[in-house]
């Protein structure tokens, strides 16, 4: 690991902060993150006993996993978990070739010293989600907080996992590194919840390794956050793997969220479906990055990309490139992108059946989110998710 | 009950409708017949209160009320429905949301408690049933993948649902194989009672004849050109329009 580190840090020293001259960070400044450089993951004085009490709840404090978590841990004898810094196995620890590229990946790699390698043993049965709770709670401005997590999935098993940021008002720069390792025949749900206060930073590199026939749905509702970029790489690498990403993003005022995924298709018979809805309030701004690759031999691909903006004002910015790179000749993919305002011939018809305007706009509003929420794989989520508008359209 | 006098309306500066005067008593089924492009569509719209159309000139009463000026909610709330030629998909509203939605939008207004789920669902049913149309009709998004038929069928369900005091159907009959068809004039005749009005804009006669109008008007360029009772529909049917435009 400690060479990994070193190469990391001279990765990221030879290519400094993203500019926006990189095709990844054209629209996303990275210029406000130089200033978090202080590293401190001390969780000393920090109450976590709400956390803790939560049922099958895997606690991360400023980073820093909590191992009295584990007591409540439901299937604490069906895993074995070790800091990823320890793990020797380089195969295991091996992320994707393009996130090399990326000057802030290499330099979470470089600085973390913090995350966890869990693998869940074959045979074992996780009927029960599993949360992720990654508290940001350190009384020190401008910290740095890099993690590196690993999960690995053993053939069969089926992991619903959700991931939740608690941020309580603190300025930070919350870098995620995640790899998830999906055996053959394995089903993975990653649900990712973003609701960091507005002065919080996020940027997440997650890797999804699949293997044949495994299932791996990535749903992500972010809202709240200051400064959210999320990279999302599924390699479909083995026959018969299926990916759906979903991903809603509210927006207002001046947040800025990015979503930058990559689906490589390098087998056959493999599925992929992206579902990105941003709806942008104010000032704020929303970027869609989404690129499949059919590589040569990805024989009887399945592929759909779509990217939807909903714009509420005239202020806010949608930037959407989606993309498409076949190399293989018997495929069926399709993209498609739209932006624009709340459809006015729509609102007037809810109005023509007694419906005030100010309903109408809602109504509409809610059934675009709807579009991706009802795709959603946990069912908790689709709940909060739908509840959470209403609060955040009235707020 | 609809008194219209001298309605002149724009669209996009084109003068469209050039001094409409049509007065429907309460109790009475009217039917305007007419080419395209001779504005019955905009008289439908323009009763709705779509902004898209411009009143140039002339007025729109309603029991008396000035409508002309007033809010498309409102002109809703105070008993006008369109059952529109094409109306918008919009996916991800259900049609039993939407239409507990309306519902409950016009008992606020009348000072009424909201509809419960129960009752919702029972009135619903039933007319469901009458329109030859699954329960299930009501899981599904607002004309969102609905064939030409549903389309008419669902717009005809929120009529009866809803119960307005005016109806204006615009070429519901359009596109109705001749099952659909008699469907829809039995909703409409349904709806038909001695305490409101209806007029159905058509181009043919064939729906009138399920339904049996009061009055036929023809609608030439903008303007009512000529009225009378059911045997001017059939004369229009038997000799096209091209004598009235003389």
């Amino acid at each position: 690991m400690d060479q990994t580190k070193n190469h990391s840090y001279n990765a990221f020293k030879k290519l400094g902060y993203p500019s926006k001259k990189l095709e990844n960070w054209k629209f996303s400044n990275s210029n406000h993150l130089k200033s978090y450089n202080v590293i401190n993951q001390d969780q000393s004085d920090i109450d976590i006993k709400q956390y803790l009490a939560i049922e099958n709840a895997l606690c991360f404090v400023n980073g820093k996993f909590v191992k009295e978590s584990l007591n409540n841990f439901i299937y604490k004898n069906q895993i074995s978990i070790s800091k990823t810094i320890e793990v020797e196995d380089s195969e295991i620890v091996k992320m994707s070739n393009n996130f090399q590229g990326e000057s802030l990946f290499n330099l979470g790699i470089a600085k973390f010293n913090e995350g966890i390698f869990i693998e869940f043993k074959k045979g074992g049965k996780f009927d029960t989600e599993i949360k992720i709770i990654n508290v940001y709670d350190k009384k020190t401005e401008n910290m740095f907080i890099p993690v590196f997590n690993i999960f690995k999935l053993n053939k069969k098993n089926n992991i619903s996992i959700v991931e939740k940021n608690v941020n309580n008002g603190l300025d930070s720069f919350n870098l995620r590194i995640n790899k998830f390792i999906c055996s053959d025949d394995s089903k993975l749900n990653h649900t990712m919840i973003f609701n960091d206060n507005t002065k919080s930073n996020s940027l997440g590199y997650n890797y999804y390794e699949s293997g044949l026939n495994s299932i791996i749905n990535v749903d992500s509702f972010n809202y709240e956050s200051l400064f959210n970029k999320n990279f999302i790489q599924v390699d479909l690498n083995q026959a018969g793997g299926e990916t759906t990403i979903n991903t809603l993003n509210l927006t207002k005022n001046n947040e800025h969220v990015d979503n930058n995924i990559l689906i490589n298709h390098n087998s056959e018979h493999c599925i992929s479906f992206q579902n990105v809805r941003n709806i942008l309030q104010n000032k704020s701004t929303c970027v869609f990055n989404g690129k499949v690759i059919v590589a040569d031999g990805a024989q009887k691909t399945d592929s759909n990309q779509s990217n939807k903006n909903l714009l509420l004002s005239k202020e806010a910015t949608a930037y959407s490139n989606p993309q498409l790179e076949i190399y293989a000749d018997d495929v069926q993919c399709g993209h498609g992108s739209t932006t624009g305002a709340l459809d006015k011939d729509s609102i007037f018809y809810l109005q023509t059946r007694g419906i005030r305007k100010e309903q109408a706009t809602q109504i509409l509003i809610k059934a675009f989110a709807h579009e991706v929420i009802k795709q959603f794989s946990n069912d908790n989520i689709k709940n909060k998710a739908q509840a959470y508008i209403d609060k955040w359209m009235n707020g | 009950m609809i008194k219209i006098k001298n309605l002149q309306v724009s669209i996009d500066e084109k003068d469209i409708l050039k001094g409409i005067d049509l007065e429907i008593p309460k109790g009475e089924v009217h039917a305007i017949m007419g080419r395209n492009g001779s504005g019955k569509s905009t008289l439908a719209n323009t009763l709705a209160g779509n902004e898209k159309f411009e009143v140039k000139n002339g007025s729109i009463h309603m029991n008396d009320v000035d409508i002309t000026e007033m809010s498309v909610e409102n002109r809703a709330l105070n008993g006008i429905f369109v059952c529109f030629q094409y109306p918008v998909a919009i996916p991800g509203v259900s049609m039993a949301y939407f239409l507990r939605a309306a519902i409950n939008a016009h008992f606020e207004h009348q000072g009424k408690e909201e509809m419960d789920a129960v009752e919702f669902l029972n009135k619903s049913k039933k007319i469901l049933s009458e329109l030859n149309l699954d329960d299930s009709f009501l899981k599904r998004s607002i004309n969102d993948g609905f064939s030409g038929g549903e389309k008419k069928k669902s717009e005809i369900l929120q009529l009866l649902a809803l119960n307005p005091k005016f109806a204006i159907l615009d070429e519901t009959d359009s596109g109705l194989d001749i099952d659909a068809l008699k469907t829809v004039a039995n909703g409409v005749n349904k709806f038909n009672s001695k305490n409101n009005s209806t007029l159905i804009i058509t181009h043919y006669e064939r729906l009138l004849e399920y339904i049996n109008p009061d009055v036929v008007h023809v609608m030439v360029d903008g303007k009512i050109k000529k009225s009378g009772d059911m045997s001017l529909a059939k004369e229009v049917e038997k000799k096209g329009y091209s004598w009235l435009l003389k």
